[in-house]
């Protein structure tokens, strides 16, 4: 009876396996030690009086749901600043190797390129200036004990900065990219022309796991409400 | 209304117990409340992550005599500060109702 309880309880709280598997331990552990302290001699009626007592098991998951969505934000919120100093470092790396190996632009292209670079710089410090504010926003909010409008509309400004910080880097990243196409182009590719392509790759695999990150946050919102709404259901 | 104050609640019984787990910090609450809060007993749980994600409690799993894994909530530095701040605020809202109330005046305390 207890495993079945557990069971279900874990099935609830599957959108974080740790999570599931913290709380399973540490709930079973409860329960056994109800049962060990209940005087009845009819163990099988002790167990059920422990899982009255202990509550529905889509209720608790609920709490542990909310708890897990603050976790899952601050998480998406560090995220953001590092995802942020790491498209930093590997564009500094890629301007470093141009000027180590004395690689110009072609004098065609010197306007265009002036103008991305503008483009590229605004975008850049629009995403970092957002980016930490939108830390320093979801660190600074209480861990919330239930998902009330309070939190929620917390959550929405949370989203909202992320996202704006995410559309700010990845403008900065295709700006990027467009510089590296023009620094590329009607020049003769020197030996290492691989280090800006990589350090392209890596600008778009930062900006895409900003963007898996605030996605995550915004399912497993829609997953809490649900859960939340199916427990006022019951 | 038992709700809003079950940080509170729970981290008085920590303080109370000392280090313990979550059935351990129930039968402190049941106990040095003769048995007047009638919550869930699962309800407890989630404060108790809630309030380690906060950093007033810490935790760490040991073996239980049973064999069974156990986790052990301990208050922190943080936590018993914390604490500390919420009986002093308790006690002055508890005061002003019962002035109200019982009729008797609060005594003041300087803002």
């Amino acid at each position: 009876m207890i495993a079945d309880y557990l069971d279900r309880l874990s099935h609830q709280l599957s959108f974080d396996r740790s999570l599931a598997q913290d709380v399973r331990q540490e709930v079973e552990d409860h329960l056994w030690e109800a049962v060990a302290a209940d005087p009845a001699a009819d163990k099988l009626a002790a167990q059920q009086r422990a899982i009255a007592n202990f509550g529905d098991a889509r209720a608790i998951a609920a709490q542990f749901a909310v708890i897990s969505l603050a976790r899952c934000s601050r998480r998406a919120g560090v995220a953001a600043v590092l995802v942020i100093a790491a498209v930093f470092i590997a564009m500094k790396a890629r301007i470093a190797w141009y000027a180590a190996t004395q690689w110009a632009i072609s004098d065609g292209l010197r306007a265009v390129s002036a103008l991305v670079v503008r483009i590229d710089r605004y975008a850049f410090w629009l995403s970092v200036i957002v980016g930490f504010g939108s830390l320093a926003y979801i660190i600074s909010r209480k861990i919330p004990a239930a998902f009330d409008p309070e939190y929620n509309s917390q959550l929405r400004r949370f989203l909202f900065l992320c996202r704006a910080s995410a559309a700010a880097l990845v403008v900065s990243v295709i700006s990027d990219g467009v510089l590296t196409i023009i620094q590329l182009a009607g020049t003769e590719l020197p030996v290492g022309f691989w280090v800006p392509m990589a350090s392209m790759a890596i600008e778009i695999a930062c900006a895409g796991v900003l963007v898996f990150h605030i996605r995550g946050v915004a399912l497993r919102a829609a997953s809490t409400a649900a859960l939340l709404n199916s427990c006022v259901g019951h | 209304m038992l709700k809003g104050h079950l940080d509170m609640i729970v981290l008085a019984a920590l303080s109370a117990a000392g280090p313990a787990h979550g059935y351990a910090v129930i039968e402190e609450i049941k106990q040095r409340s003769g048995g007047a809060f009638d919550l869930p007993e699962g309800t407890i749980y989630p404060a108790l992550h809630r309030l380690e994600q906060a950093g007033l409690l810490k935790s760490n799993w040991t073996t239980a005599d049973s064999g069974r894994r156990r986790r052990v909530y301990a208050l922190t530095r943080t936590g018993n500060r914390a604490l500390i701040e919420r009986r002093a605020v308790w006690k002055q809202f508890s005061a002003a109702i019962g002035g109200l109330i019982g009729g008797a005046r609060p005594r003041e305390t300087p803002a």
